[in-house]
């Protein structure tokens, strides 16, 4: 029994005669709220507000702030992208290339690594960037680079998990969890959190876990994981198998047979709720029938790119050798059209350049250019790219020193990510490292501050999207966090 | 496949040529050659200090690193000390000061005393103590500083206003001992059927409220056998029961083993039972299972539940009359093993620390619903428990050897070992034998890898010793480094399991006593580069209780914890049990938040019921069926669920339980119940576990083993014996708010999702029951009509009203169809419509 609140023996009184509204202890502005979402969002309301503090209920807007992005495609780049070949350019880095014990022998006399490839500056605002992207350059003016950000570990899956919940050491729930549960879901055919081939090492399902929330908020993950890569490399698989969502259809019944089954599944329960008179979890169970009868054509439908123009294929570069992450930003930037609010995508391979750095960044940006920049050209193109909140990001940086002979190491104390659209300034650098790309010196970015930065943007206060589990007010950001304002447009 | 198919693998791919391979912090060790990198330690980013005011940057750069360097170590919460009651971590307690008065009054440097000390112009008051004095000007920033205002920005780290102070933390409810109550004079003293009873309705009339009445039978009868065993009633039951036999029927629920079943599955929610470790590298403990039979077993048995918790903390310490005793003590401590670990963790003092964090917390949330373990890194924030209390617990732990089984290879830095049961009569061995040819040339390889390793060792210190620069061999070195690294895992590990025949041995987690214990020190911070004074291991002086050393200098002191949880005047133990127990069989406890008890949790409705329960459940032996029993004989118990509008107003969230709660099943309940209905389900309990049976060591790889099914499931047994795979649990689990495997948790969520709506219209198992099923109505009834009524009975223990019949009439007449559909399959989507429908997954 969750769903109940916690305090006082006189709540609110029922309102109304509508069966959900007697849910006492569920505010009105949260009821009519609610509605518009779908009742299936109202059970799952109820619940929250039952358990969080009072301070997390959300205003009548349903946001604390007016929001400037509703929904968040999220690029994840694991392995730690070398932030010093891609997006922080360092004059002083290129002049003291080769240089040994750098500042009085610091970082055990390796030499320090210019960029491995040229840099330019790119659109109106001269923005620096690696001339690896020369698509996503087109969109430079679009883009807000954080320079200055870092996290606490240098290890990849406790930094990748950390960049995904806030906590690299306790099971916390994700980012696009929070997201769900502060704002719901956008449309109610399809599930509010979903990831694509999600690495099914890092963490795994940690990344898109809802942990303590309602289980509502959980990412689906569509599509196989993808696997670590010495178990990729030894199987020549990508992912695993499996069909991109278990359960979604019925291949026994029709779709007519299946409504008669489900209309006297709805008429039993109907039946039942007229005896119970009051059943507010029978009401949830009936509208899910629905929802999920739904979804059975709302998902495939999302998920066949067979509608999309060639055009728009040509773009993203569909159909063209290995496509596998073309599809998936084209899969984003549908699902974000069709209500996805938090929709998350993997690199299709790590950028853990420990060796052979030069000729790896080739291939990873080979591979990613031009469908994120498709993605971003697509979502502008349909007026979706000013409340969508595209984010790039690895959980850590590369050092600006050698490792080995051709490579860099992690480096979690500076580095990039960039982030366009959703109420971001573009076409600006924010923070800096220092003068070799080292450690953030200016305007240092934690991965808190990131996360508190990214739910102001959807118009939630950090501090105030709380859960209680266990007696304590859990939030995403911990007990720090701070919101990086010169950023938002 | 690294790890399993491995170490041959490993060696003669290609593929594994073609890798670029991750270059962690700890290769270097592996490697045994000093890389030219630094190796990245765990650095807390400082902050730029907020707020723009000079005095506080003044503090800032001057004041705060002063007394961090000089003052903290003995006063300040961090160190969990206030050396003659003086703390100078945040601005209140500087100004209030210590036992000899404010150490700093603003604007008045001569009435600080804190100058005073440092100035050493007090010989009684030298500060720091024993040392020369502070430089002078340092001496002269803080004179300046409170000349001033002395402004701080340091507000109360710990805690908000208003929270209680150190010593009123202990004057909690719940740190207080129980006392059996006396049971309150109630007016309507026709009602009570017991003491219980009693208590709940003084409660209700307290407030101008009544009980509702009993339940129907049949209502009552369904709720029993799924709060008891976790089945609806079978015909049978149906067609016996009556209020007059209600004590004979409960004694047959708690003899039945379904009743281990159910029960075991609640302790096996707290016990965060798991078989395979999550988090970031997810290896499967095919070896966990057997703690889940040992929790059946004992539930079954219905051991004393002191002598239960004492088995799980101490069981390798506990004598034994018979091998197999023996066994089972063993198993029980795996409680402490299967604990989710980062396995892949680099540095070996890093994980081994997690670890006994990772064992203390899971066992104090779980016996004592209490959140010790917050006290790792500083003193606990609202509980009275500070950073030595911790670190005097851990040091029981550090003091224990954990066999928790995995082996090294590409996702798991810290293979483990498992501890070989005795032999023992009739004893379980899973897995598959190895020819002895096979372990032979294991061995053989294994020796040679050895061989290799030091071989390679040797050669890179040599070369290092002659000064040459590594770094053009570097990948080459890693990747051989690598290459015995892992494939001599995998061999290590499946040597492990097998005897010098290659027969499977009789293998559990759990734990047993270090070689030689020890103490561990107060890590500030909870960090490990930063050890304070080393605190000696047992348990403190905690809740009101006296402390309980070791025992012994050579013993760890789990045994002698085990016995401190259990005495008799714990103030925890046997009233957390008692709360979860009510919290089974009302779906809610008196105690809300089951798993903590602490300052953050929240209080009993009625605390007299709490306390007379705890002291009837340890008075009466710590006999959980007993306990069960008394409770469900109540008329509290019994009441009908039915909803009443005007006390509905008055308590909506039924606190004072003036009806029954309506449930939804458990995950469990809910298979178990579509496969009872449908008439297959193997109540016989499942040797071993798919866990133990899968091919591949990673979870990741899993879904590639053509052998397991997509869903985890496909078997008819009880789903307390699907496997419990962390991240990767079976469907119907992992759709129906199972209990997260990774946390402690005495109460599941309950969620409402269409997930949950497709997988009872389209998964495989959800349809094949329904045939299933379909298939027994016919078989044992003749007439649409009589399989309808049939149908209904056995899956909501009623007959189906007029309405009900018409409704189910109509949907089998489809004058549309486009096909004629058959009676047998007509018959199947109907039964799989009352598998779908809310009733089904309701208990009233």
């Amino acid at each position: 029994m969750k769903n109940r609140s916690h305090s006082r023996l006189a709540a609110d009184p029922p309102s109304g005669d509508h069966g959900l509204e007697a849910r006492a202890t569920v505010p009105r502005r949260d009821f009519l709220r609610s509605t518009s979402l779908g009742l299936g969002w109202l059970a799952f309301s109820a619940l929250a507000h039952g358990r969080s503090a009072s301070g997390s209920s959300l205003g009548a807007t349903g946001t604390h702030f007016p929001a400037r992005a509703k929904r968040v495609i999220f690029l994840t780049m694991r392995g730690g992208p070398s932030h010093v070949d891609l997006f922080d350019y360092k004059p002083e880095l290129v002049r003291a290339n080769g240089q040994s014990a750098y500042g009085d022998g610091k970082f055990g006399g390796a030499p320090l690594v210019g960029p491995v490839h040229p840099f330019s500056q790119r659109g109106e605002s001269g923005l620096w960037m690696t001339d690896l992207m020369p698509h996503l350059a087109e969109h430079a003016d679009e883009l807000c680079v954080v320079n200055s950000m870092h996290t606490d570990l240098p290890n990849h899956a406790p930094a990748f998990v950390q960049m995904h919940t806030g906590s690299f050491q306790f099971v916390r729930p994700s980012l696009g969890a929070w997201t769900i549960y502060g704002l719901g879901t956008e449309n109610e055919n399809l599930p509010g959190f979903v990831t694509l081939n999600p690495p099914a090492d890092s963490g795994g399902a940690r990344n898109y876990g809802s942990a303590f929330l309602p289980s509502i908020c959980q990412g689906t993950r569509v599509g196989g994981s993808q696997l670590p890569p010495l178990y990729a490399a030894l199987r020549n698989e990508q992912q695993t198998p499996g069909p991109p969502m278990k359960n979604i259809s019925n291949d026994r019944l029709s779709p007519r047979e299946q409504r008669r089954q489900l209309d006297l599944v709805r008429g039993l329960n109907r039946h039942k709720l007229e005896r119970d008179v009051h059943q507010p979890q029978i009401e949830g169970m009936i509208e899910s029938f629905e929802l999920a009868f739904r979804m059975q054509s709302e998902v495939p439908r999302t998920l066949d790119l067979a509608d999309e123009p060639q055009s728009v294929l040509d773009l993203y570069g569909i159909g063209e050798g290995k496509d596998a992450f073309a599809r998936q930003c084209l899969l984003a930037r549908r699902m974000a059209e069709a209500g996805v609010r938090f929709v998350e995508i993997a690199s299709p391979k790590g950028w853990d350049h420990h060796t052979l750095i030069k000729e790896n960044l080739v291939d990873n940006c080979g591979e990613t250019d031009r469908p994120i920049a498709a993605l971003l050209t697509d979502l502008k193109r349909r007026g979706m790219l000013r409340d969508t909140l595209v984010v790039w990001a690895g959980e850590f940086g590369r050092t600006p020193y050698m490792q080995g002979i051709n490579g860099r190491d992690h480096n979690h104390k500076g580095f990039s990510l960039w982030m366009a659209g959703g109420g971001v300034k573009g076409g600006m650098n924010y923070g800096a490292t220092d003068e070799i790309g080292h450690q953030a010196v200016e305007n240092p970015m934690h991965i808190h501050d990131w996360h508190a930065t990214m739910l102001h943007l959807l118009g939630i206060d950090h501090k105030r999207l709380t859960y209680n589990y266990g007696g304590r007010d859990f939030r995403l950001t911990e007990t720090s966090g701070e919101v990086a304002t010169e950023i938002l447009a | 496949m690294a790890g399993e198919e491995g170490p041959e693998g490993i060696g003669g791919s290609t593929a594994f040529d073609e890798l670029t391979f991750p270059m962690k912090p700890a290769f270097a060790s592996i490697l045994a050659i000093s890389l030219s990198t630094t190796v990245p330690g765990v650095v807390g980013e400082e902050k730029p200090a907020s707020g723009d005011e000079a005095a506080i940057r003044f503090f800032e750069s001057r004041i705060r690193p002063a007394l961090s360097e000089h003052c903290y170590e003995c006063h300040s919460a961090e160190a969990g000390k206030s050396k003659g009651g003086l703390r100078l971590d945040t601005r209140e307690s500087v100004r209030e000061g210590g036992e000899t008065g404010p150490a700093v009054v603003p604007g008045d440097a001569e009435a600080s005393l804190l100058l005073v000390a440092i100035r050493h112009g007090d010989p009684d008051l030298e500060m720091p103590p024993k040392a020369p004095r502070l430089p002078e000007n340092v001496i002269a920033d803080f004179a300046a500083w409170i000349e001033n205002g002395a402004a701080d920005p340091r507000d109360e780290p710990s805690q908000g206003e208003g929270s209680p102070d150190w010593e009123s933390r202990l004057d909690h409810w719940s740190y207080r001992p129980p006392a059996l109550p006396t049971p309150p004079e109630v007016e309507n003293d026709d009602w009570p059927a017991g003491d219980i009873d009693s208590f709940v309705l003084a409660a209700l009339e307290k407030n101008d409220l009544a009980p509702s009445p009993d339940a129907e039978a049949d209502v009552f009868l369904r709720r029993l056998c799924f709060d008891l065993v976790g089945l609806p009633p079978t015909p049978k039951q149906a067609a016996e029961f009556s209020w007059s036999r209600l004590e004979e029927t409960v004694d047959e629920l708690l003899a039945s083993d379904g009743f281990g079943v159910r029960w075991g599955r609640h302790w096996l929610d707290v016990a965060r039972f798991a078989e395979s470790n999550g988090r970031e590298a997810n290896i499967v403990y095919p070896h966990a299972w057997r703690y889940r039979d040992y929790v059946i077993a004992t539930v079954n048995e219905d051991t004393p539940y002191d002598r239960f918790l004492v088995e799980q903390i101490a069981g390798d310490l506990l004598p034994y009359e018979t091998e197999a005793q023996r066994a089972r003590q063993l198993i029980a401590t795996g409680f402490l093993a299967f604990g989710p670990k980062g396995l892949n963790v680099q540095e070996e003092e890093q994980f081994a620390a997690d670890l006994l964090d990772e064992q203390l917390d899971a066992l104090s949330r779980a016996f004592l619903a209490s959140s010790i373990a917050c006290a790792r890194c500083h003193d606990h924030k609202a509980d009275p428990v500070t950073m030595e209390d911790y670190y005097a617990l851990i040091g029981i732990f550090k003091s224990t050897e954990t066999y928790y089984g995995t082996w090294v290879d590409s996702e798991n830095n810290n293979g483990g070992e498992l501890i070989t049961l005795p032999d023992v009569p009739g004893q379980l061995t899973p897995g598959n034998p190895i020819p002895k040819k096979k372990v032979d040339e294991m061995k053989g390889k294994l020796a040679v890898l050895n061989e290799e390793d030091r071989r390679r060792k040797e050669a890179a210190q040599k070369a290092r010793a002659e000064g040459k620069d590594l770094r053009e061999n570097f990948n080459e070195m890693v990747r051989e480094a690598l290459r015995i690294y892992w494939t001599r895992g995998g061999l290590v590990g499946k040597l492990a399991e097998v005897d010098d025949e290659g027969n499977p041995l009789p293998l559990c987690m759990g734990t047993l006593e270090a070689e030689k214990p020890v103490d561990s020190p107060v890590y500030l911070r909870g960090e490990l580069k930063s050890p304070g004074e080393t605190v000696p291991r047992g348990v403190p002086a905690l809740f009101g209780l006296d402390p309980a050393p070791p025992g012994s200098d050579d013993a760890s002191g789990r045994l002698a914890l085990a016995e401190w949880i259990t005495r008799s005047d714990h103030p925890l133990t046997a009233r957390v049990m008692a709360n979860r127990i009510w919290s089974h069989l009302f779906g809610a406890g008196l105690v809300p938040t089951v798993d903590n008890f602490g300052h953050g949790g929240e209080a009993p409705t009625h605390p007299e019921l709490l306390d007379y329960l705890a002291v009837r459940f340890r008075e009466g032996g710590w006999s959980v069926k007993s306990l069960v029993r008394e409770t469900v004989l109540s008329r509290a118990y019994r009441q009908s669920s039915d909803y009443r509008e005007d006390y509905f107003q008055a308590d909506p969230d039924n606190r004072l339980l003036w009806r029954a709660n309506k449930r939804r099943l458990d995950a469990e309940v809910l298979r178990d119940s579509i496969l009872a209905v449908s008439g297959r389900l193997d109540p016989s309990p499942r040797p071993g576990s798919l866990a133990a049976d899968l091919k591949s060591h990673s979870v990741s790889l899993v879904g590639f083993d053509k052998d397991v099914p997509s869903d985890l499931d496909g078997s008819d047994r009880r789903s307390v014996y699907l496997p419990v795979l962390r991240e990767n649990l079976p469907d119907v689990l992992d759709l129906f708010d199972f209990a997260e495997p990774s946390m402690v948790m005495g109460e599941r969520e309950e969620t409402n999702v269409p997930l949950q709506a497709l997988y009872l219209m389209n998964s495989p198992f959800v349809q094949e029951q329904s045939a299933a099923f379909a298939a027994r109505l016919i078989r044992e009834e003749d007439s649409r009509a009589d399989r309808i009524e049939r149908a209904f009975r056995l899956c909501f223990n009623r007959a189906p009203d007029e309405e009900e019949v018409r409704m189910a009439l109509e949907y089998f007449s489809d004058p549309d169809a486009a096909a004629e559909v058959g009676e047998e399959e007509m018959t199947a989507r109907f039964c799989q419509v009352l598998f779908s429908g809310a009733e089904f997954r309701i208990a009233d």
